[in-house]
This record gives C-alpha cells, structure tokens and sequence, in this order.
C-alpha cells in the first residue's frame, strides 16, 4: 500500500515536471531533428517553449500552437541570471524550477561546512580501489553496449575566454603562459 | 639513481645551508656520509623549498589527490551499491581512455549526498554525487559530466588551483601530511589538518575558464567515446532547471560559473562543430540496470 502510494506520488511528480525554457536566438522549427529537414514555423528570439524531446544536437518543443525541432544550443533554462535571454520571464521559469523536482531542500547535502570539517577516511578510499575497471574491461564493456571509439581533434578554446569572464573576480584570473 | 638525486640536492643545497665545518663539497660529502641526520636535515630542508615551487610530478599528484578523495569521502562515503560504483567505473574508464592519460590511475565513484555536484583530484579520482547522478536521463549524460571531471585531472586544474597563491605551502606540507597520516598515528592530526586547508579548493571553486575548458574538452571526450557530446548541453540545462536558492546545488552554483553562462560560452566555442557526431549513443540497455530506471 506505502510503496503504491509512493509510485502514484513519483508518477504525478514527473507528471507535473514539464520542462521548459527561451530560445536566445530566433529560430527556425524543423519537422525532424535535422538541419535540412523541412520547417515547421518560426519562433522570435525569447519565445518561451515547453521542453518535449531530445535527440543528439536537437530539441522538439511546443511554443502556443506551434511545434518542432530546434538546436538544443538555442535554449536556456532557469533564471537566465548571468547570461542573455529569458530574463522577461523570470517568474514562470522560477515556478517551474521549484516544482515537482525531488530536491531535498533543508537536507544537510555536502556542504562547504561537511568539506571543510571531513576528516580523511582512508577505509573508504580503499573501497573505491576496489571498484576501479581496467582499460580492457571498460573498451569490452563499451563494445558490448554499441560504443565505438571516434577521432576527434580537441577544440582550442582557452582564446576565446576573455569575453566571459569579469576582471574583478581574482578567480578569473588566469594562470601561467 | 637515488644517491645522485641526493647527491645533487646536496649540492643545491651547500649554498643555501653552509654547514659550519665543510669548506668543501667533497669535504662535506665526507662529512655527509659519517652523519646521516645531516644528510636528512639538509635533503628535507631542500625538499621543502623544491615542494614549494616546483610543479608537482604525477607520483605526488596521486599521493595528494588520494588524500584529497580521502577527504571528501570522509565528507561523504560512497553510495553503497557495487553494481553503480562497478559502472560508473565502465563508463568512466572508457571515457579516460579516449585521452592522452588512458593508464592514469582512473577511478570513479558515486558519493552519498543528494547535493548536485561532482569533484576530480589530482591523479585520477573522479567522485559524483548521488543527487547529480539522480538527474541524469541517460549513459551520454553520464559521459558528459564524467568528461568534464575527467578534463580537470588531464590539464591539472586541481592541483594547479590548490597550489595558487598560499596554498603553495599547504601541498608541501599536505604531501608529507599524507605519509604521516598512514604511517604514524602522532602525526594523524597534522594530516588531516594540512589535507583539510588543501580540501578548500573544492569549496573556493578553480578558475572559471578552467571550468569552461572543462565543459569543451569533456564533450570532445565523450565523443571520442561514441557519445553524443551534446549531452553535456542536456545536463547544463537541467542544472539551469534548479532553483539556485535550493540547499542541493548552494556549493556547485558557489564554485562554478552559472549553467546559462557555461551555457553560453559552449555556444560560442563548440555551437554546431560537433554536430557530426551527434549520432552517438544516446543511452545503454547498462544505465537502466545500474541506476534502477
């Protein structure tokens, strides 16, 4: 009876969670997660869209009447504190945050002050060797779960920072050469 | 190979120490041999000065960063489930391995904290909270936030954070505090001390492009292990999705740059170059297994 309870609770909880969020730039809806799919609409920079699938570098949203596919890149979630777009709709972007999530809100987490007065427990440490997975077990693991290895260059991006960060921060500074 | 390592410290050191009787290096290194204290008290003087400036190699940035591990799991133990921590190890070993430190010592863990955040320590521990893992929908998630901690190991930005500034002297002090720790329990106190002020850099946070670099070279990571990197993207918005007044994410959102801002900066730097790769595995029948969803 407690645990049918507890599944009719988790069930209206995920329910109730709808995902949504702004697009920071105009956009063109695609029918298909693909750049060349054929459109389905457009939405203004800010629109505000509910969050409904997500497929490699896609997101299918529904604005009004409108629905379709865009880059996941184009939207932001939350607050919008700190960054361009969704600022207009702070409100209803709080609301959604706050609702239906699990978040234990008030339950003592890893806190600065549990970091701060931890003492090393090596035990612990021990059972964390204990787990590890050799290069072999995890490429046979991956194999057996579609993974393939790719070629992919790193992408220089230490360059491009000097935009995003704030002069005053001491944290921002950076470091050697 | 060890005598002329001391030997050279030796020498470094005559300069510096100028013991009363040697007018000489050999006469000195007569001396040496006749008294052992002087050897050591001389060596462990330099050492000290050498631990204070030098960049650290990987032997020290392991025997750091596992009393660092040490410590946050003395914050918070792991999760106890073998089959989670076994696959976060899969998961995780396969990601590492897609990068120029494949034989690191890699581990990986899951801590039992609903707090949302993860840690890296120097040398190759990754630990991931409970909360954090809770909210990942799927493997390349997983891979994502793993690529992530994994970058902080490869390009050192713990260690490099922890030693900023007057943490300098904390290391040095920590890397003897370590061995002290295991091998004599007088000291116990000492080490636990010194590897709590080290621990700090995990509540001042690193450097902010350090956590950028972080983001981009953890997507090229998961791709290169067959992921679609753009699930890191996924993550960020979720993170985005949590009221910042809420108690689970007050530490992450203290040290990180904002999910809009970290957002934005992938915008910029990564935008649609790794669309081609965006094929990848979205999920494993295994992520289901390990995590009960």
């Amino acid at each position: 009876m407690k645990s049918f309870l507890a599944i009719v609770l988790l069930g209206l909880a995920g329910f109730a969670w709808a995902e949504s969020g702004t697009l920071v730039r105009a956009s063109e809806l695609k029918q298909k997660p693909f750049t060349d799919a054929a459109s389905a609409g457009k939405l203004g920079s800010g629109a505000r869209v509910d969050i409904v699938a997500r497929q490699g570098a896609w997101m299918q949203v529904k604005s009004g009447s409108q629905s379709g596919w865009v880059k996941l890149l184009n939207v932001r979630t939350g607050s919008g504190k700190g960054s361009g777009g969704g600022i207009g709709q702070i409100g209803s972007v709080l609301t959604t945050g706050s609702s239906g999530t699990t978040v234990t809100t008030g339950v003592k987490g890893l806190s600065s002050e549990q970091i701060r007065n931890a003492r090393p427990n090596y035990n612990e440490l021990k059972k964390l060797d204990g787990y590890d997975a050799t290069r072999q077990s995890a490429a046979n693991g991956a194999a057996a779960n579609g993974l393939k290895a790719r070629s992919v260059p790193y992408l220089v991006s230490r360059a491009t920072t000097s935009d995003s960060t704030n002069g005053n921060d001491p944290q921002n500074r950076r470091r050697g050469p | 190979m060890h005598i002329r390592t001391t030997l050279a410290a030796l020498a470094l050191a005559l300069p510096l120490v100028q013991p009363a009787q040697a007018s000489s290096l050999s006469d000195f290194l007569g001396k040496a041999m006749e008294n052992p204290d002087l050897v050591n008290s001389v060596v462990g003087a330099v050492q000290n000065t050498i631990d204070a400036n030098r960049t650290i190699g990987p032997k020290e940035e392991k025997t750091l960063g596992d009393g660092m591990a040490a410590n946050l799991l003395g914050a918070a133990p792991l999760v106890n489930n073998a089959g989670l921590q076994s696959y976060v190890n899969q998961v995780g070993r396969w990601v590492a391995s897609q990068s120029e430190a494949p034989n690191l010592d890699w581990r990986f863990g899951v801590i039992d904290s609903p707090n949302v955040n993860s840690f890296a320590t120097p040398g190759g521990v990754v630990l991931i909270t409970r909360g954090l893992m809770d909210r990942l929908r799927n493997e390349s998630e997983l891979a994502g936030v793993l690529g992530h901690e994994i970058t902080h190991v490869l390009r050192h930005h713990v260690t490099r954070a922890a030693q900023s500034g007057k943490g300098r002297e904390a290391v040095a002090n920590a890397l003897q505090g370590v061995a002290q720790y295991k091998t004599d329990d007088a000291r116990r106190q000492l080490g636990a001390n010194v590897l709590s002020g080290v621990s700090e850099v995990y509540v001042r946070g690193l450097d902010k492009d350090d956590e950028f670099e972080a983001d981009v070279t953890g997507m090229v990571l998961a791709a290169r292990a067959g992921y679609n990197p753009y699930a890191l993207v996924s993550v960020l918005q979720t993170l985005g999705e949590i009221n910042p007044s809420d108690s689970s994410v007050q530490l992450m959102f203290s040290t990180h740059p904002s999910p809009q801002a970290r957002l934005d900066y992938i915008d910029r730097t990564v935008g649609s170059r790794l669309e081609k790769y965006a094929a990848g595995i979205e999920n494993t029948p295994r992520f289901g297994a390990a995590t009960g969803r």
